[in-house]
């Protein structure tokens, strides 16, 4: 009786070593993403675009660190849409599961509440989806577009076109009103008066946008008027229907959207957008042999998704009309920088892979990006307009644009 | 018989069609080819002021091919091809490029591409080719030509717009030109348009009086496009009075005011417009629950679903006249083949869409009323925590059937679009939702006045004992009117579609509005809900261009709020001992 306990504790303990020796070639790595709740259709698509890059990983051999190959072992939650769930999905992952980094955050309301809970446990997380700037947290790396990367742009081929007027329409929260707070300022800056600018916002799910296009008519009979618009989500529907009901359209004032990428596209009326604006680091239709392997890689992958060497079952992911937008396209620039920086610095530990990944380079889809001292990136920056199709045609690049979150160093 | 006459009333309009489409084509052939020739011999000319003339030859001729070489010349990228024969021709490049930066070449006579010896398109290299030469003159002309080129646009919309474009440029180069297209336009909109452009490029004349005259003209037009640079013209005239002489300012100042005071009715009608479609749109939606809660008093939580059935009703019904639908029942994929129909017939789906989803949502009340709410007319409380519960499970059910992004359902184009009176718009969709509101209520009026339901509805909801007493299948009256309740709110779903987003929480959007409506009307009270979405409307649409649409909106819910702590039973107080009870 006794020696039989004591044999099951032997088998017990070499079953353990076994697992903990297995368990050492894989490296935990945490997917932060509302998969239900209101920013499930945005975040889905980044919660899959991140399986489909560790695979990618794993295939060709993992993340080297010294001699070993370590597969990347996602470890998947769900914040449903809910910020304080946020915080607390966070914590999970950082102390429960040990991940050695996370990939997460859509709004930025999510971001500020797990900062804290990143800064004290010294995570790392990457967040890849354009976002209002004035922040740095050493625990965090943004891949996303900084202001400067995508509403200063967009404001400066404005003005290059000749518009003279500006109407700034955004969703009442965070960003939109940090953005044009930052572009009020930059469009003083160029010389456009007080009373050429408007800025406007609506309530979340706001669906009576009459008078608003009323005003823009208005607005726009003098000419050269363009609207600059942070409208989140599906608000967009309404708007551009009477926008297009009024009889105004890209050509006599075209409106340039932040907050619409090819994903978005997805459910929207494509014909009342056609000749619209976007702005971003990434479009699909962006014509290189990285962004080709990209989306051909990724679009095999949805048919049959699985993450190469690990037991992670994948669900959810649906293949039908799937498309890659800027968002997926950063996320997934996040890992492999990630990965490099890992086996430039020959650890996991937080600590000494984020001085690594300063300086880092990624031939990515939209060409090469660095990774800059202040966290954010060096990228490439594209003005496209859209096409019936649901994807944009490019039609001005800014090579090269450094990232910059704090406002106050552009605005001189 | 039916089919024979419809497949040859389809043969005559492809005929007419056909005819039509052969007359453009031979017009606007003959004078493309001129313009291409003659952009033809400009490229091939070597001195630069007969390229000019040349290049001022092309005004107005309409091509798109021709508009997109000149663009291409005024940057350098117009090419000179020399054919085996030493014929030259201008081309340009496609903007598709292959991996080596290598595209094709356009030739600019027939729009086709430039082929090799073998008969394959050739792929050239930009920086390896003969780029034609230009000069500074060169390129303002070219300028000048683009500019003016969208004038000639066959159609008159995109006529109209170019014409106001260039009048907002105020180049006094342009003025020939203007006076020339109105001689020869034909539509009233444009010539209107080309006046104002007239006007508004003479306000900036040295001559006092050909500026005076033409500022005063703006005034008469009412001149919605030209205030915003008459006021700035009257500010720097009082900044610097010499500038302009007395005159013009005061000539300024008549056209300011006059145009404003335009402005000012046309805000107002505007106003009122708006604010009666933002009431009908609440009372569409709130006219069914006004039914089931304020006549029967069933506190219906999943009316907002409801509505959200006859979208999705709406929905499936576009996709059957359309091309196809596809969902998934229970986890199995159905699909559902489409009658394919385009032009008319498809937009005719919307009719058939109201109907269908008045039908549905009725057929979901009726199930609601027989499964789960004729067990709790005493027990309000819990009737509220079921129709909660249903309304989570229909959600659910949406979710699962049809996904969780919203789906698109398209407006039909005689929903799109609006038209202009006085530079006030109305949209066609707003003015349908307003239609359909007036129809909705009238219709309802007629039931509830005119016909024997009508009548029992209202002996039970006035009192309940009497009318069972008197012999009326209580029972029965309330499955019909919760049926017909629900069926309105199905009904407002499916024009809601119209307007707003269908997806799965779309009922979450309206539940909290219908509610106010009716509580604010007074419950138990059509008049009363007719009322408050008018009251209601209205204020929001005045109070949103001054406070924004998110004040506005919280003032409209404190001003609610307010106005029941005075009357809490709603602007109309029904006396009802059913209710008192």
């Amino acid at each position: 009786m006794k020696k039989s306990s004591f044999q099951k504790c032997l088998t017990f303990a070499a079953v353990a070593l076994a697992a903990s020796a297995m368990a050492a070639d894989t490296v935990k790595v945490g997917v932060l993403h509302s998969l239900s709740g209101t920013m499930a259709i945005s975040e889905t698509s980044l919660k899959d675009v991140l399986l489909f890059t560790f695979d990618e990983i794993n295939k060709g051999g993992g993340v080297k660190v010294g001699a070993k190959n370590y597969m990347i072992e996602p470890v998947v939650v769900d914040p449903a849409s809910n910020w304080p769930l946020f915080a607390e999905k966070a914590e999970q992952l950082l102390v429960k599961d040990k991940v050695s980094v996370v990939f997460g955050c859509w709004t930025s309301v999510s971001r500020k509440s797990v900062l804290p809970v990143f800064e004290k446990n010294n995570g790392l997380l990457f967040y890849p989806v354009q976002y209002e700037g004035e922040e740095l947290s050493q625990n965090i790396f943004y891949t996303a577009e900084a202001v400067n990367q995508q509403a200063i742009p967009a404001v400066d081929y404005m003005l290059a076109e000749g518009k003279k007027k500006f109407y700034l329409l955004g969703s009442d929260y965070v960003y939109p009103r940090t953005t044009n707070k930052i572009l009020k300022q930059y469009l003083k800056l160029k010389g456009v008066p007080d009373e050429n600018i408007i800025e406007i916002y609506t309530p979340f799910g706001h669906t009576d946008y009459q008078t608003i296009v009323a005003e823009i008519k208005k607005f726009a009979a003098g000419g050269n008027a363009c609207v600059i618009s942070t409208l989140n989500g599906d608000t967009n529907i309404p708007y551009f229907k009477e926008y297009a009901n009024a009889g105004l359209t890209s050509e006599n004032c075209p409106v340039v959207s932040f907050s619409i990428s090819e994903d978005e596209f997805r459910g929207l009326p494509a014909k009342e957008l056609v000749g619209q604006l976007g702005c971003w680091t990434y479009f699909m239709s962006l014509k290189t042999p990285e962004n080709s392997k990209f989306v051909g890689d990724f679009m095999t992958w949805i048919k049959d998704p699985k993450v190469t060497g690990t037991d992670f079952k994948v669900s959810g992911v649906d293949p039908k009309g799937r498309v890659t937008c800027s968002p997926m396209n950063l996320s997934r620039l996040g890992v492999h920088l990630w990965k490099q920086a890992v086996e430039k610095a020959g650890s996991f530990e937080v600590d000494k892979v984020r001085p690594a990944l300063i300086g880092q380079k990624f031939k990515g889809p939209a060409g090469e990006v660095t990774m800059q001292a202040n966290h954010h990136l060096v990228n490439n920056v594209f003005i496209g307009e859209t096409l019936a199709s649901g994807q944009f045609k490019i039609i001005k690049t800014f090579n090269g644009v450094a990232a910059e979150p704090f406002s106050e160093k552009f605005l001189k | 018989m039916a089919t024979s006459f419809s497949q040859s009333v389809k043969r005559f309009l492809l005929l007419l069609l056909l005819a039509g489409l052969f007359a453009v084509v031979a017009r606007s052939h003959g004078q493309t080819n001129e313009a291409r020739a003659i952009l033809t011999r400009a490229a091939q000319s070597e001195d630069t002021d007969a390229q000019i003339e040349f290049v001022k030859q092309l005004i107005g001729a309409g091509d798109e091919l021709v508009s997109r070489a000149l663009s291409a010349w005024r940057v350098g990228e117009l090419y000179i091809h020399t054919a085996p024969d030493g014929a030259k021709f201008p081309f340009l490049l496609d903007a598709q490029q292959d991996g080596a930066g290598k595209a094709k070449g356009i030739s600019v006579i027939d729009g086709q591409f430039l082929k090799g010896a073998d008969g394959s398109p050739l792929a050239l290299l930009a920086n390896e080719l003969t780029a034609l030469d230009n000069s500074s003159k060169l390129r303002k002309a070219i300028k000048t030509t683009l500019d003016l080129y969208a004038i000639g646009n066959p159609v008159p919309k995109m006529r109209r717009d170019a014409v106001i474009k260039l009048g907002q440029e105020q180049n006094a180069e342009y003025l020939p030109y203007f006076e020339a297209r109105l001689k020869i336009e034909s539509n009233p909109e444009v010539i209107k348009t080309l006046n104002e452009a007239i006007a508004l490029t003479q306000a900036v004349n040295e001559d006092t009086a050909i500026r005076n005259a033409a500022i005063a003209r703006l005034g008469e037009m009412r001149s919605v496009n030209a205030i915003a640079f008459l006021k700035d013209m009257e500010k720097s005239a009082k900044a610097s009075p010499a500038k302009y002489g007395p005159e013009t300012a005061k000539a300024l100042h008549t056209a300011v005011l006059a145009i404003e005071n335009y402005q000012r009715w046309g805000n107002l009608v505007g106003t009122a417009f708006r604010g009666l479609s933002t009431a009908s749109v609440l009372l569409v939606a709130a006219l069914g629950l006004a039914i089931t809660f304020g006549l029967m008093g069933v506190i219906n939580m999943a009316h907002g679903e409801v509505m959200a059935v006859g979208s999705y009703t709406a929905f499936m019904v576009q996709g059957v006249f359309g091309g196809g639908l596809l969902f998934s029942l229970f986890g199995k994929t159905v699909s559902i083949k489409g009658m394919g129909l385009t032009g008319s017939g498809f937009d005719s789906y919307f009719i058939f869409a109201l109907i269908a989803s008045f039908l549905t949502a009725a057929l979901v009340g009726l199930a609601l009323e027989r499964g789960i709410i004729r067990f709790l007319y005493k027990r309000p409380l819990e009737s509220l925590l079921a129709t909660w519960g249903v309304s989570l499970v229909l959600q659910q059910v949406f979710r699962h059937t049809f996904g969780s992004a919203n789906v698109q359902v398209n407006s039909p184009s005689w929903l799109s679009g609006s038209f202009v009176v006085n530079d006030v718009l109305f949209g066609y969709n707003r003015i349908f939702v307003i239609g359909f509101a007036l129809f909705i209520v009238f219709a309802t009026y007629l039931l509830l006045t005119r016909t024997s339901l009508g009548l029992q509805i209202r002996a039970v909801m006035q009192n309940r004992a009497m009318a069972s007493c008197m012999g009326v299948r209580t029972d029965r009256v309330n499955m019909m009117t919760f049926a017909f309740g629900s069926g309105l709110a199905g009904m407002a779903g499916a024009c809601m579609s119209q307007i707003a987003n269908v997806g799965p929480s779309l009922g979450q959007s309206y539940i909290v509005d219908c509610f106010m409506i009716v509580v604010l009307g007074g419950v138990g009270n059509l008049v009363g809900t007719v009322t408050a979405s008018l009251g209601v409307g209205v204020t929001n649409q005045i109070l949103e261009p001054w406070l924004g649409a998110v004040l506005g909106k919280i003032l409209v819910l404190a001003a609610i709020i307010l106005f029941l702590q005075w009357r809490p039973n709603g602007i109309f107080v029904t006396k009802s001992r059913s209710l008192d009870g």
